[in-house]
């Protein structure tokens, strides 16, 4: 068959996706802003079609590589997946925020499809070079998300804060890169680790250098992940943010994070016919993430509890929610990469039904202090006894699917001998109990407030089906582990 | 149907409280009556168990079940596989040293109900929690599966948080936080050490675990390091693991502080259910699942459970004697009874155990009823305090008479249930054959001195001298205060007299256990 043919068959999502991301600026321009929510019906059916052609390609059953960059794989397909589903809430939310009419227009699809489209390159290649530009395409496309509210002094702030915060990240990780390029002669990260690949030399040598392009190259991961100590633009922006924005930025964004983190260490360190000095090499960077894990989580809770926004609040949950995930990281196994991958997918079902019970009551409220959510339990029950079951996943209690995803973490951690972590973890989850309840308690345990939540029954309508399947999931387990467990062709192909 | 009883009485609830989701709140009455029946139901279900369905075992049928591979005998087994992957088991049963508990969880829940009835407050939620707690605690009691009993363990956390929560006293946003989240710090811990047992034995089953223990293949050896944390052995530390998961439950000094919050703040029939199951769940679970998954550290700190079993006695029996507050009062003697379950525990004698055993059901009905006695005079002078009462004799004679049995009960007068289960504790602590243990027992008899005090003095004020001009009004106790109270006190005396239909049920699993922890498997 013709390559390049093969090649575009392989990238079908994308072209789709970078289609409807036109699409959506052109319609509006058509629509000359009216009706913009228009927009974001064609933004969903683009979507829709996207997961098609994903779902094509999940029976594919070796990984193969296009244009000799894109990696057509499992590994990808997950993030890819989950990128998708993510943004299609979003849209959804961006059609229901109150706020709507400021920023419902169609630059916003197209940023948020643009993101995406960058989410997408950056978690299917080996290659460096296209890594490093999807990064780039997610990058500018969430800076200017997070600035949309020009009007507004927050919002402007954010994306401020977030350019410099990301240009210097990504100027450190593409240091670390050159530095790697530099010492290893390629930018493919399957050949890097093997025996005849330029690590092992470099390792035989001095294992200094190799460390500092490592550091350089996970501090750019990590800022996209909120991983202390390059956490601290997260609060400030989240906050500054529009609440759909944000939500693309705390699962969308940090998921595609993780997945490129994951794939580079993965490829690098674990595949089979890995050198053993590499291998070994790969344990000592586990240590590292695990002191950062311990780090992130802790002062991610610590955060958390003295916030009065619930949304700020969020913000710091979703710090320490990546110290969670890191614990299976810094396990450098494929069990703990594989819970690593199912707590993602946990964080998604919990987090993103927290951020549409934020967005509706901002909706009902105006704003969005913990301390006005007082007595609205009674007054909106559905979303809030929903919500109580995100919380109760968030901090990590059965029978919820984040009980579960923490549970695969504790597993692994201690199989690894990671117990200090995993005791670490544990009394986390009893800080962070602290201040979930915070919420709980507003809506429940004050008396009925005396005004009445408007109703948004398409948005409580898809937050319950979240919250039903928080709790289903985490009866019926099996579903997303083996999925998450089918994810990890890339360590083995 | 006979291997499904068990998860008809844990489940129905369930069902229970999902029918009361689909009733429209505006029908209290119907609300009422299904829950009403959701927790009748099991409550005839567990005590057919218990009278009609139980075997008693002998000592072959133990050897025969452990060549079964089935170390603990348990019946009316139910047994589907849940999460594979992981190996994780729908496994359910029940022994000797369940079976009480499973028959008393049912009847106070039964009676937690009908307590409700007279809570104008109480609506549609507080129903559908109060079933959704029955479920967590009747399933803690008949998990046969770690992963099982995990998770019930925990369900229980949150419809307490609420029901304390919403329905409480004044302070009772402080008093719901503070119970989740020294519950939920004990069991984190737990957590991490029901996974390190996972990993070191490749099973979750209890019977499994238990077996591998006694011989001594439950040392770690299968994980990193051996198991080490922190210079500690690998069953000592899941030994203390589980062992201040379940202390925090019971509650043993030093983690009593929630209860006197919890209990103070809680309406009357979350605190009967509190009292007398949800406390229970700490020391069963000890029996069940700390002690038997590392018997060598049990036997190291067998001494320092005992002491913390005795500080409780005392402590617990000296700090009620300085409450004004009635039910405080009442709070801090459960802090005391519970000591005796650690103290009969720590001695590993048969008496001892099967004191501890007997004790927890005895306070389950003794507490309960006193919490009840609390609430009725509440519900009339919407105040606890004892110094304000007086000649309450006079005005509410049967009331009166309820409390005195109730008041008898507690504080261990022979023919009445409380004194055969702490005389036995006690006994069975002397018996250790230990100096040590000797002292034990002499130093808990100054806490039996003072539990008579607190309560004869608290009668005193409450109930006898001058009348208090104010209450001369107040109706004596009426049908459903009595409903809810006689059966827990004939309960009291039935046992009184005939401990041996408790003893009988418990004592071939008490032996066995004992076997098992003394290595003899």
């Amino acid at each position: 068959m013709n390559p390049y043919l093969d090649g575009l068959r392989g990238i079908q999502p994308e072209i789709v996706m970078t289609i409807t991301a036109l699409a959506a600026l052109v319609f509006d321009l058509v629509l000359k802003g009216r009706e913009s929510r228009r927009v974001g019906y064609l933004t969903l059916t683009g979507l829709a079609l996207t997961s098609w052609f994903l779902l094509g390609q999940w029976s594919e059953a070796a990984p193969r590589t296009v244009f000799g960059m894109v990696a057509i794989d499992q590994f990808g397909n997950f993030f890819k997946l989950f990128t998708v589903a993510a943004l299609a809430m979003v849209v959804l939310f961006v059609m229901h925020d109150h706020r709507e009419r400021e920023h419902g227009v169609g630059e916003y699809y197209f940023l948020l499809l643009g993101a995406s489209l960058g989410i997408f390159f950056m978690v299917s290649t080996n290659n460096l070079l296209l890594m490093v530009l999807g990064f780039e395409l997610l990058s500018l496309a969430s800076y200017s998300l997070a600035g949309f509210h020009k009007g507004d002094r927050k919002s402007a702030e954010a994306a401020m804060k977030y350019v410099i915060f990301g240009g210097l990240a990504t100027g450190i990780m593409l240091y670390g890169i050159s530095l790697l390029y530099g010492l290893t002669g390629t930018i493919d990260l399957a050949k890097m680790g093997t025996s005849t690949g330029g690590l092992v030399t470099q390792l035989a040598q001095s294992p200094v250098p190799v460390g500092i392009a490592m550091v350089l190259i996970l501090a750019g991961f990590a800022y996209k992940v909120s991983v202390a100590p390059f956490h601290f633009w997260t609060p400030d922006v989240y906050e500054g943010a529009p609440t759909p924005v944000t939500t693309f930025l705390a699962v969308g964004s940090k998921a595609a994070g993780f997945g490129v983190m994951l794939r580079f260490l993965g490829a690098i360190f674990l595949r089979p016919g890995v050198a053993d000095s590499v291998a070994a090499y790969g344990d000592r960077i586990g240590l590292l993430l695990a002191i950062l894990a311990a780090i992130t989580m802790t002062l991610g809770n610590f955060a958390a509890l003295r916030q009065s926004s619930l949304k700020r609040m969020l913000a710091y949950s979703s710090i320490a929610h990546a110290g969670y995930v890191l614990i299976g990281v810094s396990c450098m196994t494929e069990a703990g990469f594989s819970a690593a991958l199912y707590y993602l997918a946990a964080y998604y079902f919990m987090n993103l039904g927290a951020f549409g019970f934020l967005l509706y009551f901002e909706g009902v409220n105006g704003n969005d202090s913990v301390d006005s959510l007082k007595g609205m339990g009674f007054k909106a029950p559905l979303i809030s006894i929903v919500m109580v079951a995100f919380l109760v996943s968030l901090t990590g209690l059965p029978p919820t699917v984040g009980f579960y995803g923490k549970y695969l973490l504790f597993v692994e951690g201690v199989s690894q001998g990671l117990y200090w972590l995993v005791v670490v973890a544990a009394l986390n989850s009893v800080v962070s109990l602290f201040y979930y309840l915070r919420v709980a308690k507003a809506l429940f345990l004050s008396k009925p407030a005396d005004r009445e939540a408007e109703p948004a029954p398409v948005l409580t309508g898809f937050v319950t089906a979240f919250g039903v399947a928080t709790v289903v999931l985490g009866i019926y387990i099996t579903p997303l582990r083996a999925w998450a467990e089918r994810s990890l062709d890339v360590l083995r192909g | 149907m006979q291997d499904q009883i068990l998860t008809w009485i844990t489940f129905l609830p369930l069902l229970g409280m999902g029918l009361i989701l689909l009733i429209p709140k505006t029908s209290l009455n119907l609300i009422k009556g299904v829950s009403l029946a959701a927790t009748f139901v099991p409550m005839v279900l567990s005590t057919w168990l218990y009278f009609g369905g139980f075997k008693h075992l002998t000592p072959g049928d133990f050897d025969q079940a452990r060549v079964a591979g089935d170390i603990l005998a348990s019946q009316f087994v139910q047994r589907l596989p849940w999460i594979d992957s992981i190996g994780v088991e729908y496994y359910v049963g029940v022994d000797g040293l369940s079976i009480a508990l499973v028959w008393l969880t049912t009847i106070l829940l039964f009676i937690g109900v009908i307590a409700s009835f007279g809570m104008e407050k109480a609506g549609k939620a507080y129903y559908a929690l109060l079933l959704m707690l029955e479920v967590g605690i009747s399933g803690v009691f008949v998990s046969l599966d770690l992963f099982l009993f995990y998770v019930f363990w925990e369900i229980m956390l949150l419809p307490m948080y609420f029901l304390i929560g919403i329905w409480g006293g004044p302070r009772r946003e402080y008093a719901a936080i503070k119970f989740f989240l020294y519950t939920l710090a004990g069991s984190v811990l737990m957590l991490i050490a029901i996974v390190a047992l996972r990993l070191d034995s490749g099973t979750f089953s209890i019977p499994k675990l238990t077996e591998l223990a006694a011989q001594g293949k439950l040392l770690g050896a299968n994980l990193p390091a051996a198991g080490a944390l922190l210079g500690m052995k690998f069953s000592t530390w899941v030994f203390w693991f589980l062992f201040v998961g379940f202390a925090i439950k019971v509650p043993v000094f030093p983690f009593h502080t929630w209860l006197p919050d919890a209990h103070v703040e809680a309406p009357t029939p979350i605190s009967v259910i509190l009292a007398g199951i949800l406390l229970k769940l700490g020391g069963y679970g000890m029996l069940r699942a700390c002690f038997p998954f590392a018997p060598d550290a049990f036997h190291e700190f067998a001494y320092v459970l005992a002491i913390l079993g005795v500080i409780s006695i005392v402590y617990g029996a000296f700090v009620a004697l300085g409450q004004t507050d009635f039910k405080k009062m009442v709070a801090y003697s459960s802090v005391s009874h519970m000591g005796y379950v650690l103290l009969g525990m720590g001695a590993f004698t048969v008496w001892g155990m099967e004191g501890a055993v007997l004790q927890m059901f005895n306070h389950g009905t003794s507490s309960a009823a006193l919490f009840l006695i609390v609430g009725v005079i509440y519900d009339r002078a919407h105040h606890r305090d004892l110094n304000a009462f007086g000649g309450m004799s006079q005005i509410m004679p049967r009331y009166w008479a309820l409390t005195t049995l109730g008041f008898f009960a507690a504080l261990g007068l022979p023919g009445l249930a409380g004194f055969v289960s702490e005389a036995l504790t006690l006994i069975g602590a002397y018996q250790a054959g230990d100096a040590r243990f000797r002292t034990l027992v002499f130093i808990s008899l100054l806490g039996v001195v003072f539990t008579a005090a607190f309560l004869l003095w608290a009668m005193q004020r409450v109930f006898l001298g001058q009348k208090n001009p104010k209450y001369l009004d107040f109706e004596e106790i009426n049908f459903r205060e009595l409903v809810c109270q006689a059966p827990l006190l004939f309960l009291c005396i039935l046992f009184g007299i005939l401990p041996a239909y408790l003893l009988d049920w418990m004592h071939p699993s008490v032996e066995n256990l004992l076997a098992i922890l003394g290595g003899k498997a």
